[in-house]
């Protein structure tokens, strides 16, 4: 039931790997939210969340509907796991 | 690692899906039906027909009647139906065969292809699915407090048909950072995402460039700077919250962005606009101000118009570190073109991206900068001029 049908396989790896290649796991240091992060460079981050990790972090599901503010908690523990340097920061030669 | 170590990248076209997106769409502003008369829309590869029954309720029908294929957009509105001009069978908003004038009873089978409507913001909005479920109510873009009120202008409402490109190419400007630089001659200064199951968002602030404002439009005024927030509710329907600060002047301002898939590679973009009237400001003077807000993000729509007749459709683009999430844009979008069940859990995970575009503005400035001393230069020396930008 795919849409966009790509015609190569390359495509599909290249969907793998824009989306999850270069995700590191980090830990909320205030609940029990494990997202994927990204740095493309120091000035970018992508956060990819889950189901349960939305479910688990408190401030997420306190928020209004209409507000698209993350979570600070989470924010600041991944700029601490920057700072520890467990995120790698860019793709080196990947992208 | 040098770039010979590296095979040529081939551009994969893909195939553009068959079927076409469920979710809310929009057959533009409300008030265009009201008129008792049938109208046509071309979507979904099909005509359609809209009309409001004496009841004052909206129908949105299949175009051919399931008689003998009459074209009941050549129809008449008789009372709360649609009459067929083909043999006068009336079709309700519901859907159903309500009489016959000529027969004794009506088929119990006879019942035509309709789409559920609301009315939303004073436009009128139906739901698609191609698996047919009845329409998802939570799904629906927000009310817009105050539009449609005193406090507002009037919709300006335009209609552009696109032919050569999918609608997904108009998709892809969500998380483009970068094209507004180079396609819409504007700075931007903030750059965020946010996908989350239904919706998508874009956040930017912006500045027009100096160095184009004279050809720019759209959003290339050196003067303006812009506060933006976009959303996508569902596949084909965006609100675009506006803050245009005009030298110190500030306008708030609501651009609907929405569209109608009308064929596999082709659309018929819509947009709307109504600003809130500034205090102190007649009726008359806003309605200006909005007209020329409107004529300027058409510019806009413009320029991308052109860049999607002329590009080719790309199933892998290659990114740089500085690009938006595309793929994980169209992942999102992906939801929409296959059944409720095959909706994959990535397809509607929470999805931040957020860039301080610092880096890549110096080197626009930088950039500017010099085509701006060019342009001085050239107009000293009287000569023409050829931009660097180009
Ligand atoms: S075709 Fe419509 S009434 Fe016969
Ligand atoms: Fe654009």
């Amino acid at each position: 039931m795919a849409s966009f049908v790509p015609t190569s396989e390359e495509t599909l790896a290249d969907q793998r790997l824009y989306t999850a290649g270069w995700l590191t796991s980090v830990s909320c240091q205030d609940c029990l939210a494990v997202v994927g992060v990204q740095k493309n460079s120091a000035h970018h981050t992508s956060i990819q969340w889950s189901a349960e990790a939305l479910a688990a972090c408190p401030e997420m599901g306190r928020r209004p509907r209409e507000l698209h503010a993350g979570c600070p908690r989470l924010q600041a523990s991944i700029e601490q796991a920057v700072r520890a340097g467990q995120v790698p920061i860019g793709a080196g030669d990947g992208f | 690692m040098t770039a010979t170590d590296t095979a040529a990248r081939m551009l994969d076209r893909g195939v553009t899906p068959e079927r076409y997106a469920r979710g809310w769409h929009c057959a533009g502003l409300a008030d265009a039906f009201r008129d008792g008369k049938p109208h046509a829309i071309e979507t979904f590869g099909a005509k359609l027909v809209v009309f409001q029954a004496a009841n004052g309720e909206f129908g949105v029908l299949d175009g051919y009647c399931r008689h003998m294929g009459g074209d009941l957009t050549q129809g008449e509105v008789k009372g709360d139906e649609l009459a067929c001009p083909f043999h006068d069978w009336r079709w309700g908003t519901d859907g159903r065969c309500k009489q016959i004038p000529y027969a004794r009873r009506v088929p119990l089978r006879a019942r035509t292809q309709r789409y559920e409507t609301v009315v939303r913001n004073g436009q009128l909005l139906f739901w698609h699915d191609p698996e047919g479920s009845p329409a998802d109510h939570d799904l629906l873009p927000p009310e817009l407090p105050g539009v449609g009120t005193d406090e507002y202008t009037e919709w300006f409402w335009e209609t552009v048909p696109i032919k050569g490109s999918h609608c997904r190419e108009l998709i892809d400007n969500v998380v483009d950072m970068a094209h507004f630089y180079y396609v819409h001659f504007a700075f931007p200064t903030s750059f965020r995402n946010v996908f989350e199951g239904t919706r998508a968002t874009q956040f930017m602030e912006s500045k027009g460039r100096p160095d184009k404002a004279a050809d720019a439009g759209g959003y290339g005024d050196a003067d303006m700077v812009l506060t933006s927030e976009a959303t996508y509710y569902g596949p084909a329907y965006m609100i675009n919250w506006l803050e245009v600060d005009y030298k110190g002047f500030v306008t708030e301002v609501v651009l609907i962005n929405c569209h109608l898939p009308t064929g596999p590679d082709s659309f018929t973009l819509q947009y709307g606009i109504t600003v809130k009237k500034p205090e102190g400001l007649d009726d008359k003077t806003a309605q200006y101000i909005a007209k020329k807000y409107a004529e300027m993000f058409g510019t806009g729509f413009l320029q991308d118009v052109h860049i999607w007749q002329n590009k080719a459709p790309v199933q892998n683009p290659l990114l740089c570190e500085e690009d938006g999430p595309v793929y994980q844009l169209r992942r999102w979008y992906e939801q929409f073109y296959v059944d409720v069940a095959d909706i994959a859990p990535d397809m509607v995970a929470r999805f931040e991206f957020e860039v301080d575009t610092t880096k890549a503005n110096e080197f626009w400035h930088e950039e500017v900068a010099e085509n701006l001393r060019r342009r001085d230069a050239a107009s000293e020396a009287d000569a023409p001029l050829e931009g660097a930008g180009h």
